[in-house]
């Protein structure tokens, strides 16, 4: 069987592994994961924020775990486990897991432009190009994907400066009294921010490009700690800039926190900021075509580009029709659902099922 | 190698059908800058001021008007007249009418709200006298929403207005256990606008208004470093002491009946001694003099604030950040019985140059 075993000039050095990992998780996500998180345990959800970041380094551990077992990624381990027929139509899920993904991402940002900057933008179009660029990215192979991952979040990363304005305009004692709701109200909000930190479960495809992948480890885990780092100072702000009867009807609080920015050179900062996160969102797009083509490719022994391409036209094709906040709402549901049962259940199960199945065998 | 000819012609040309959005070219659209509403026999009365560029660099302005009946309706109404549209990006200021204050203005507020081009920095205001007027003043060569603007702006930075904004007046709004405050604004000449006083919100409407006299006290109440100037009576002469920096810290001393302190810090220079030659006691009896005159006015002010059941300072705020599962429906009877300690603490480190 092959494992999917990758020549070297084509692996990633490990500090890379990170870099990937934290561009896949932020994406819509930091732009609007403030008022799910206020809806339960209101100006003490920065407190969940940190308990579930927690708990992805648990998770992100078990992937680790996972690939070494069968000293390959998650495809393999399905069909080691599972058998080849069970194996891989799970594996096929994962193909219809990342398209959803990469829908998510270019509709979200379509849907931003739409609001914010021209209502009359043709999504069709802005989709194509976006899509076209995602096929170029992956077409290079996945160190060119690492390499936009990287890119993608270096050069917005002075966006994070802007966010001090705000905080001069905040009234931290918005914050007090700390841990004013019940445990049960903390879980709650805990469950809801999962979802704005999923994205981490790209490292069970990519772990084979991995070079020393012992010595990742240490680089994803504190990318994930950073990545906990800016939702929790992020939310901190946003509760202290908005009261929460406010911030519990924006639906993009963090876009909102920039309408107060102005600099001699640009009157809204908005602008600005949107027109950055086409490169945010860029490698979320890069990623899931690259991870959905690569699964149809070990799954179904397909040319890697001609698949990407039918990938990218099936999400051209949807994104048309996500032309409202409604199916935006129903899509984002469907894929944190999902996520969450990948993230949550999967993993964790497959883990025990390597282990038996390793015992079984050695006996 | 011909794929990627292929893709960097679909690129190329998928750039030229992209640029297919609406454009905004500064030259073609009306710049609104200032936006004035007020309420007469049950309709809605709105004007938009525009600047006009002219050839000599003077600014000059042009005001649109309209009747309707919801706010949005008075736009696309002003719409009609106008020959180029007219785009909000650039609101600087926004006036309400008393009459229209005292029945509430949540409506025009979910149209800032609801529309993302509006900035938070928007300068709010309550005008007393007609809203159209104020805009049709001549208020000199940098534009009329320039002077009203920098008119507000200035006052907040160093003197007696306190800091408010868009912004902070939806904070306050939305905040429980507080209420917002707008400055009052009234044209006394054709050339000239006065801050008559603060306007004082319960919930979204206008309950009463702040004398300017008050002002200098409800800053030192209200905002974190205040700016401003203050009269000081005194038996050696009449003073006027500028304050540099201020703190006010609020303390729960009790909660059954609720027991505030609020402790009023503020350094300060003298700008003004009408008794000649000034002694080192008597900077003394300056600083006591003041203090005593702030402890007087903010508790006046205070009470008055409770017996019209309105919390500019935010005290119901103040007391649900301390108290763990606080209830804002008993609150509100209990704001009635409050206590207030307030104490003072004035430093004037300056007399200036000479003694």
């Amino acid at each position: 069987m092959l494992q999917g075993s990758v020549q070297e000039r084509m692996k990633i050095s490990p500090y890379m592994a990170a870099y990937v990992i934290v561009a896949m998780q932020t994406g819509m996500g930091v732009l609007s994961y403030q008022q799910v998180l206020v809806k339960d345990a209101g100006h003490d959800a920065w407190i969940s924020i940190i308990a579930t970041g927690l708990t992805v380094h648990i998770l992100v551990w078990i992937m680790y775990r996972i690939c070494e077992t069968v000293e390959g990624d998650v495809l393999y381990a399905n069909v080691y486990l599972f058998g080849k027929i069970i194996g891989n139509s799970f594996n096929t899920l994962f193909i219809f897991y990342y398209i959803i993904y990469c829908l998510t991402s270019l509709g979200g940002l379509i849907e931003i432009i739409r609001t914010w900057m021209f209502n009359d933008l043709n999504p069709i179009v802005f989709g194509a190009i976006y899509l076209l660029l995602g096929i170029y990215i992956v077409f290079g192979g996945f160190r060119t994907v690492a390499g936009i991952s990287f890119l993608g979040l270096v050069i917005p990363s002075y966006l994070m400066l802007s966010f001090l304005i705000p905080l001069k305009y905040g009234d931290f004692s918005n914050l007090l009294p700390v841990l004013d709701h019940t445990p049960m109200e903390l879980v709650k909000s805990g469950y809801n921010m999962i979802f704005s930190f999923l994205g981490y479960g790209i490292l069970l495809f990519f772990y084979p490009f991995i070079k020393k992948p012992q010595q990742s480890k240490k680089w994803v885990h504190i990318g994930l700690l950073g990545t906990t780092f800016i939702y929790t100072a992020l939310a901190i702000i946003s509760f202290a800039y908005f009261p929460e009867g406010l911030l519990a009807r924006s639906i993009w609080p963090t876009l909102e926190m920039w309408k107060i920015v102005r600099l001699p050179f640009i009157e809204r900062f908005e602008y600005l900021g949107i027109a950055n996160w086409a490169l945010i969102m860029l490698p979320n797009v890069a990623i899931s075509l690259w991870c959905a083509s690569r699964v149809a490719k070990r799954v179904y022994h397909l040319n890697q580009r001609k698949a990407v391409i039918v990938i990218a036209c099936v999400c051209l094709i949807i994104v048309s029709l996500l032309q409202s906040r409604d199916r935006m709402n129903l899509l984002f549901e469907v894929h944190s659902k999902v996520g969450l049962a990948i993230a949550y259940f999967y993993t964790p199960i497959l883990y025990l099922g390597l282990l038996i199945k390793k015992k079984v065998k050695t006996k | 190698m011909k794929k990627f000819r292929l893709i960097i012609i679909l690129c190329l040309c998928s750039l030229f059908l992209v640029g297919n959005v609406q454009k905004r070219v500064i030259d073609d659209v009306n710049i609104a800058t200032g936006f004035g509403i007020n309420k007469s026999n049950g309709q809605l009365q709105g004007s938009i001021m525009i600047p006009v560029f002219k050839a000599d660099k003077s600014i000059g302005n042009f005001t649109f008007s309209a009747k309707g009946k919801i706010p949005r309706d008075l736009v696309s109404e002003m719409q009609k007249t106008a020959s180029q549209p007219i785009v909000a990006g650039a609101l600087d200021i926004a006036f309400f009418g008393e009459d229209l204050a005292r029945e509430g203005i949540i409506q025009v507020l979910d149209v800032f709200l609801r529309d993302p081009t509006i900035g938070a920095r928007l300068n709010l205001a309550v005008v007393d006298g007609d809203v159209n007027d104020i805009f049709k003043g001549n208020y000199g060569d940098r534009g009329n929403h320039e002077y009203l603007r920098q008119l507000l702006e200035q006052n907040m930075k160093v003197h007696n207005l306190p800091l408010t904004n868009l912004h902070f007046f939806l904070a306050d709004f939305y905040e429980e256990g507080k209420d917002a405050y707008l400055p009052v604004l009234k044209k006394t000449k054709n050339d000239l606008v006065n801050i008559t006083g603060i306007a004082l919100f319960k919930d979204e409407k206008l309950v009463d208004i702040l004398h300017e006299n008050k002002m200098f006290y409800f800053k030192l109440l209200v905002d974190k470093h205040t700016q401003g100037s203050v009269m000081v009576k005194e038996k050696h002469g009449d003073a006027s002491v500028k304050s540099i920096t201020s703190k006010h810290k609020i303390k729960l001393l009790n909660r059954n009946p609720y027991k505030f302190g609020v402790h009023l810090k503020l350094k300060g220079y003298l700008t003004e001694h009408q008794g000649g030659n000034l002694k080192k006691s008597e900077v003394e009896d300056l600083e006591k003099q003041l203090e005593k005159q702030i402890v007087e006015e903010c508790t006046t002010m205070i009470e008055d604030f409770q017996k019209k059941e309105i919390d500019p300072v935010g005290f119901g705020h103040f007391a649900q950040s301390r108290t763990r599962n606080f209830d804002f429906n008993k609150w509100q009877e209990r704001y009635k019985s409050a206590q207030f300690k307030i104490t003072a603490e004035v430093d004037i480190v300056q007399i200036g140059v000479i003694k």
